[in-house]
């Protein structure tokens, strides 16, 4: 089961999962997704009555999480939540579930909830989200990082839907494509012929529980076979040798490769923690490219865990690669807080700049009412006047 | 004065504020309003505030307008410290109040009085 908390997390639990929970404070944004079963009323009331959004203000998202609060940490248990960090319904409903799950004690793995946050593009999206996001980062979400009680943290970035000037819906698509195929792996495991190691739904979804920042990745895996043959007429510690330097460079090629690869929807990811892959192989393809990988993983001390399978559709070796690390939202936090500081300079300058003088206003009640007077020349106080002054 | 002659007067100060503009109905006002206040009011006050208030761009106009009200009797010119100030006649408040009675124009605010 998916939830979307906010537009935009509905928006994006909606594409995955057509029996996703919608979760928002506005009921006629609710009714506005496509998609997704069941939608939930998270109230929150102004003097004005109910809110009908929450003006990117995270305070009423994290109002309102009271009234659903219940509800939600007992339906997210386990499933994937979605939200936005800019605006107010996503980051300030999801700001409450972080710190409920930190107060929370050993939360089984099974029960670990995945969590997929979009974070606004700082360079040009609006300061107000920068700053909600800072918020978030710094508070909610590291505390809930160091307590250890998520599971995956997926953040997805606004940067390419900027920077190619896509609609959202084309943009969201691409999300969770992206994501399905991270997600696919399992069901890879199952339908195709495994041709080493396996990756079954359990193991998957124990890597799913690990509670770390996932950057995930597919691409063909490009390898030649001619660029990496060795002398036939080497024997002995030699031939050991070439062998050992042909396996290092096959290595490190495919570790150049995984980085020009790096999935661009994502935040790049910092050092590996650990490591998950799928091979996939044409029919009669080469398994054994698999070392290439695991060695690639080895150099960074790492153990990578995966499996090969046979996928009679490809017509190239095709990889998909998880990594998980920690520690991202202090650097993230960084590149957020320099541009958010650099556009409130920018305010502040522009704001000098207008120079607006704002001399004090004083009033003496007694002329000022007899300034009005005048001005509006009430006819009876003219001819008040004409009679004072002795014309009448 | 027979009664004919005094009816004669009255029809007579009757065409005469008839036939008065906005122009000569502000410079009545303000020249009220002004004196009123215990201000003084010249020409230049008055070509002023007429063109504050879009009447007139040109002080021959203005000039103009304050000599047909001289010449009704309806304002009084006097030299005081170099300046000819103008005070509105008792007959010249007469005509305002007719005129304020009929609703004919609209009031302005005067700038001079505004600036004070």
């Amino acid at each position: 089961m998916t939830i979307g908390i906010g537009g935009a997390g509905s928006k994006l639990a909606a594409k995955l999962d057509s029996q996703a929970i919608l979760v928002n404070v506005s009921e006629s944004e609710l009714n506005k997704v496509p998609g997704g079963k069941e939608r939930i009323l998270a109230t929150v009331r102004s003097e004005r009555g109910q809110f009908r959004g929450s003006r990117k203000d995270p305070q009423i998202g994290h109002d309102a999480y009271q009234s659903v609060r219940r509800d939600l940490l007992g339906k997210i248990r386990g499933e994937k939540v979605f939200s936005s960090t800019g605006g107010g319904t996503g980051n300030g409903i999801t700001t409450g579930l972080l710190e409920d799950i930190s107060e929370q004690n050993d939360i089984d793995k099974s029960n670990k909830t995945f969590f997929a946050f979009v974070l606004p593009y700082e360079q040009l999206e609006s300061s107000e989200y920068v700053d909600n996001t800072i918020a978030f980062l710094s508070g909610p979400l590291a505390k809930a990082i160091d307590k250890g009680n998520t599971g995956n943290i997926v953040l997805f970035s606004n940067k390419v839907k900027f920077e190619q000037r896509l609609s959202e819906d084309e943009f969201n698509n691409m999300l969770i494509e992206s994501l399905k195929e991270f997600l696919d792996i399992p069901n890879k495991n199952e339908i195709h012929r495994l041709l080493d190691g396996h990756t079954d739904y359990e193991d998957f979804n124990e890597w799913l529980a690990k509670p770390y920042f996932n950057h995930f990745t597919s691409f063909d895996y490009e390898y030649k076979p001619s660029k990496y043959e060795i002398d036939e007429d080497l024997k002995g510690e030699e031939r050991e040798k070439a062998i050992e330097k042909r396996n290092a460079k096959a290595a490190s090629d495919f570790g150049k490769q995984l980085e020009e690869h790096h999935n661009p929807l994502l935040l790049e990811p910092e050092t590996a923690i650990e490591a998950m892959f799928l091979l996939e192989v044409p029919k009669d393809g080469d398994a054994t490219l698999m070392y290439n990988i695991v060695s690639y993983f080895s150099t960074l001390n790492l153990r990578a865990v995966g499996s090969v399978v046979e996928n009679p559709d490809l017509v190239k070796p095709h990889v998909t690669v998880s990594i998980l690390y920690s520690g991202k939202p202090a650097e993230q936090l960084e590149s957020f807080k320099k541009n958010s500081e650099e556009i409130h300079q920018e305010r502040v300058r522009k704001t000098i700049d207008q120079n607006v003088e704002l001399t004090p206003l004083k009033v003496n009640l007694e002329d000022e009412a007899k300034r009005v007077i005048r001005q509006r020349g009430v006819k009876e106080d003219i001819l008040e006047t004409l009679k004072r002054i002795g014309k009448l | 004065m027979k009664k004919d002659e005094t009816e004669d007067m009255r029809e007579l100060f009757e065409a005469q504020v008839a036939r008065l503009q906005e122009i000569h109905f502000l410079i009545l006002l303000w020249a009220t309003q002004t004196e009123g206040e215990s201000l003084k009011y010249n020409i230049t006050n008055v070509f002023d505030d007429l063109k504050s208030a879009r009447i007139t761009r040109t002080k021959q106009t203005a000039v103009a307008a304050v000599s047909v009200l001289l010449s009704l009797c309806f304002i009084d010119l006097r030299d005081e410290h170099n300046r000819k100030n103008i005070y509105i006649t008792k007959y010249g408040g007469k005509a305002l109040r007719a005129i304020l009675d009929k609703e004919t124009f609209k009031m302005k605010p005067s700038a001079f009085l505004e600036g004070k």
